[in-house]
Order: structure tokens, then sequence, then C-alpha cells
């Protein structure tokens, strides 16, 4: 019975990618594409080389936070869509002090890092305080924190930290860059976000806080009359999550953007949201969907050079397997669906 | 602060209250049937460009306005099906919409457009006072006259709301829907079918918020125009109290907030501008911490309802 919930929610996903992946040749195919030489070089732009590998790898580093991020806070029951929010206003503070306190090289990465990651966990603690002592809806309060995130970055790169006539801060120092891995794009950010997933997979699975955490997830109330602190978890969550996030943010900062510019990290808090969901919440399962929607949005600069065929086509593809996975996990779950799969399964070890 | 500052602020309150009580209704009439949907900043997304896009090549603003809600109706069809039969976790598929919706509205606008895309701009919608000739000069009959056919709809259709769910049969069976749909089912409600309308409601009504913003309000689209309405509408909602008339003062006090923040805009010098654009989201969430944990809400809403589930 186990071994064949864990197949299914393995076969979902997977069957999700290619129903996706099957509306979006049809859309090509409108288009006037081949969809079989896009697709090709959408893997090419990708994977074709190690170059490409590392720019999927550099893509796919800030999703990997911004989806354990959501990820951490949902396994506590609490849906922390303010991620983009706790994202920039780390890689707010992590400028600041990058460029301002005059703090280089390994020491001043170490200070950036943590100083962006605290506060993305500051940020995270408005909603998480307001939702444990206000009862309020954390999502809409995170929500409208992350429009005054990208507001207060804005303040930053065209007023207070701006450098010259271009609305943009001044780059980072040389020796405060995070350094590249093998000349390739990818950079030690990238081996900080597998660290930090693995250290969310180690505490939600191999430790008594963890396992606590989720069971406050599962059922609150349940969990509430086992003597567990609800309430000390909820914002012990949410401010982890903020961590994450703010960690993100710094190490983006500091090993691919360099600087702030409009447009920093748009999107990126739903994205999150949305890897985290089609993982199912596992931490190492949400690296491996993180990389993939990378890769679908680096293969598809090449898709379009190469084919014509617009990168919107690729955010389509991305939407669409959310869209999928998320219904075809609800359907899984329905009673009938749930005895026809159980007979068939039941059969299958008879035989 | 003199008089023309004042009433200018006024007007233009009521210009920026338009979209978000059409997209707060279509909050609250989803969640008096038991459907949490915080996907309507995607289907608003989608509403504004179709609206955009039908109102440039018909030459009709309203024709957009229509054509925007039905495509909206088109995609909360999708989540119908997700929440209502199968049962999906409403907010996350909430979530799912507001993925998949913009980048819908996205993708058309590039492949409509090309990727050279220069502004391209439609003809808004004709005030009332314009249509009939009437030169509107002072303050009242601006308020009264000068405002595009939208602005009355929106405000018959919160009257009609408040009628609707307080003083008929139907309305009232519609809020039973939301409160206890089981106990709703053995009255005899289709406790499904009611979802379903609830649905087409929510998505006309958000499509129509949309398509207000590119044929009533700015006269073109850009990607992220919605700009957290969507939530805001949901705030709303709470704020009001899940009721009509409590929908249609918050939504006024929310469109307060962004009238005065373009005006703030223009008068000030040194402060960045970007200050001002914060307000309606701070308010927002000071409006919500200040209003606390009073929940007033539908029962049911956010549950599945599972005719076999005891």
């Amino acid at each position: 019975m186990k071994n064949s919930n864990k197949l299914i929610s393995v076969l979902v996903p997977i069957i999700s990618v290619l129903l996706a992946f099957a509306i979006g040749c049809v859309i090509m195919a409108v288009l006037g594409a081949n969809p079989a030489t896009a697709l090709q070089s959408l893997w090419i732009g990708a994977f074709g080389n190690t170059r490409n590998l590392g720019t999927t790898l550099a893509r796919a580093t800030p999703l990997i936070f911004t989806s354990l991020c959501a990820c951490f806070a949902y396994r506590c029951g609490v849906f922390n869509l303010g991620g983009e929010g706790q994202f920039i206003i780390g890689s707010v503070a992590c400028c600041y002090v990058a460029t301002q306190s005059g703090i280089e090289g390994f020491p001043g990465i170490l200070l950036c890092l943590i100083v962006g990651a605290l506060a993305g966990g500051v940020w995270a603690l408005i909603p998480g305080l307001l939702k444990v002592y206000r009862g309020q809806n954390e999502m809409i309060i995170s929500i409208m924190l992350n429009y005054v995130a990208t507001l207060f970055m804005g303040v930053v790169y065209t007023n207070w930290l701006r450098e010259g006539n271009v609305p943009q801060t001044a780059s980072v120092p040389d020796a405060t860059k995070l350094s590249r891995i093998f000349g390739l794009r990818t950079t030690s950010a990238f081996l900080i976000a597998l660290v930090v997933g693995l250290l969310i997979y180690y505490f939600l699975f191999y430790t008594s806080k963890g396992f606590q955490m989720r069971a406050v997830g599962l059922n609150m109330t349940a969990a509430e009359f086992n003597g567990f602190a609800v309430k000390r978890y909820v914002l012990f969550s949410f401010v982890v999550s903020g961590l994450i996030a703010g960690l993100g943010g710094s190490a983006e900062l500091l090993g691919t953007q360099y600087r702030l510019i409009n447009g920093f990290a748009a999107g990126y808090g739903f994205d999150g949201v949305a890897m985290a969901l089609i993982a199912q919440l596992h931490p190492l399962a949400t690296i491996l969907v993180a990389i993939f929607f990378a890769a679908l949005r680096v293969g598809s600069t090449t898709m379009q050079a190469a084919t014509g065929v617009p990168t919107s086509v690729s955010d389509i593809i991305q939407a669409l397997v959310i869209v999928f996975t998320v219904a075809g996990l609800a359907m899984v779950k329905l009673p009938q669906i749930k005895a026809v799969m159980d007979r068939m399964f039941a059969k299958k070890e008879a035989a | 602060m003199d008089w023309e500052f004042i009433s200018n602020l006024i007007l233009a309150s009521i210009r920026m209250a338009t979209p978000l009580i059409f997209l707060s209704l279509a909050e609250l009439y989803s969640q008096r049937a038991g459907l949490v949907h915080i996907g309507l900043e995607g289907l608003a997304a989608i509403g504004s460009l179709v609206g955009f896009l039908v109102s440039l090549i018909s030459g009709s603003p309203m024709l957009g306005v229509v054509a925007g809600a039905a495509v909206a109706i088109l995609v909360n069809m999708i989540f119908a099906y997700a929440t209502v039969t199968l049962c999906a976790e409403q907010i996350v598929y909430g979530m799912a919409i507001n993925i998949f919706a913009p980048a819908l509205a996205a993708f058309i606008y590039r492949v409509y457009f090309g990727a050279g895309s220069e502004l391209v701009q439609v003809k808004l919608m004709d005030t009332l006072s314009s249509t009939l000739h009437i030169n509107a000069d002072n303050f009242l009959l601006k308020l009264l006259l000068d405002q595009t056919p939208m602005v009355y709809l929106a405000y018959a259709l919160v009257i009609f709301t408040a009628i609707y769910f307080n003083k008929t049969k139907s309305g009232l069976n519609y809020k039973a829907v939301g409160e206890y749909p089981k106990a709703a089912a053995t009255l005899g409600i289709n406790v499904i079918g009611v979802k379903y309308v609830a649905c087409i409601i929510c998505g006309a009504l958000a499509g129509m918020g949309g398509a207000y913003l590119t044929t009533c309000y700015a006269n073109t689209y850009v990607d992220g125009n919605v700009a957290g309405r969507g939530f805001i509408a949901l705030a709303a909602v709470i704020f009001g109290r899940w009721t009509g008339g409590g929908v249609l003062l918050a939504c006024l006090f929310f469109g307060f907030c962004d009238a005065l923040q373009i005006r703030l805009q223009v008068g000030s010098s040194g402060i960045p501008y970007q200050f001002f654009q914060m307000i309606p989201y701070i308010a927002t969430v000071v409006v919500l911490a200040l209003i606390g944990i009073k929940k007033a809400g539908p029962k049911g809403s956010g549950k599945p309802y599972l005719r076999e589930e005891r």
C-alpha cells in the first residue's frame, strides 16, 4: 500500500509534465515550428554542454531557495506566499553591507549572507506574528509585503544606493563575489542551496522537532491536544522560511546579479510555491523540480533563437505542469479513483 | 489642501475603487458558496488582456469587457472542476491559477504583437456625460455623471448582492451551501450546482474587474497591471465582513488609499515616489492587523465537499 502511494506521487508529476509538453508541442506546431526541432534545441540550450548546464544550475539556484522557503512553511501548515519579499529584503540588506561596510573577502561574504538571511527572517516575522497573535490570513499579509519589499528595493536602486545615471546600485566588490565552480556560471551559491536542502530534509524527517512541526502542519488541533506548542512552531516555520529566502536573496546578489536593478527576483516567490507543490513538499524533490524549471527557462532562449518559438511557450508549459499536477494529486485521492487503483495494485501483488 | 485637491481625490477614489468592487464581489460570491479563491489576480490578468485585445480589434470597449468576462469564466472553470469535482485544495489551486492565467495572458500578448512591441493604445470607454452630451463642470455633476457605465454597474451589483443574500430564498440557499453544505444538501439544494454557478459568477466578475483596467482606466496593457488588486480584494472581503455593503465600504477605503497615493506622488518632491506607492499595500496589512481574529466568514469556506463523506 505504502509503495503504491509513493509510486503514484512520483507518477502524477511525470504524467503532468508529459501532458504539459504535449500541449506545448501543439502550440509550437500551431505557431508554425517543428515541435521536435524546438524540443531538441530546448534540450541543447539547457543541458547540451557543460557551459549551458552551468547556466541552468545558476538559474536554478534562486528558485531552489524560494521553493525550499515555501516548502518549509507549508510543512507546518502555513502558507508563506511572501518568499519573493523576503528574498528581496535579504538581497537589499546584503547589498547595503557589501557596498557600504567596506568589509571584503571571505569575512565580507559571511557577513553579507548572515545579514541577508536575518533580514529575510525579520520580514517573515511580520506575517508570522500577525498570524499567531491576530489570527490573520498569513497569505494576504505576506503577499502585500512582497509589493512593499519590491517598492522598497526600488527606493534603494533609484535613490539611496544609486550609482550614476542608470537606476541601479553599484556592483558588489570583486572580492565579495561568490566564486564560480569550474569556471561555469554556477557559483558556490548552488552548493549553499544544496546544503540548505539537505539540512531541511534532515530536520524534517530525522529530528523530533521536525516531526512535531510536520504534525502541526498535518493537523493543528490534534497537535495542540498533544501538547505541542503550535503557535511557537508556526512562528518558527515562518521565520526559518524567511531566513532561507533571505539567504537565497543574498546568495543570488553575490553569486549572479552583483547589483540591484529593476526586475530583480520578479516572480521567484510564486514560482517557488509552485515548485514546492509539484515536489509535494519534499525538500530534495524540490531541488530537482527547481532545476527542471530552470532548464525550461534557459533552454527556451535557445529554442527562440533556433526556431522562433517565443520563450513564453515555456512559461505556459511550466504553468500547465502545476495546473495538471495539483489536479492530478487531488484526483488520485478521490474515493472512487482510490478504490480502482487499490484494486489494480492488489491484483499486481497477487500475480 | 484646497477644495480642488479634495474633489479630485474623491473622484479618483471612485475610479480606483471600481475594479476592486468587481474583484471583491467575485470573491464574495465564491466564498459564500464555500470556495476560497486566491486566484483572482490571475483571472483579472487574463480578463484585462482579453478586454484590451477585443476592444482594440472591435473598437468597442463594451465588447471588450464582455469578452474579458467570458474568457475569465472559461479559465475559472478549470478551478471549478479541480476544486469542486476533484476536491483539490482551494488555496493550492488558486495559486495554480495565479501562475497559469498571467502566463497565458503574457503569451497571447507576445504572439499577437510579436517581440518588438511598441505601446499599443485603445480608446477608453465613454463616460455617461459625454454620451449624453452633458457638460459636467461642477463637482456633483462630475461625481454623478462623469463616470463610465462600469461604475454604475458596479454599484448596481453591490445593491443587488445585498438584497440577494439577505432577502431572497435563492440567496439564502446559496449562503447555506457556504455555511454547511451537508445540511444544505439534505434540504434538497444542489450543492455542486451552486458551487459551479458561484465559479461562473466569480469568473465573470473577476474578468470584468480586470477588463475595467484596460478599457476604462489605462488605455494599454502591461504585464502585472493588476498589481495585487486580486489580493487586496480578498482583504476587502474580510474587512467588509462578507456582506455586500461592507465590501463596498472596504473597496472605497482601498480605492481612496490608491487615489491618495497618486495625488501625493504628484504633489511632493524629495521623497522617493515608491514610498507613496506602498500606501495601499501597507493600508491592507494595517487594516487586517487591526480587525483581528473575529471570524465572520462562511463556516464551510475552504473545505472540500464530498457527497459520500460523512
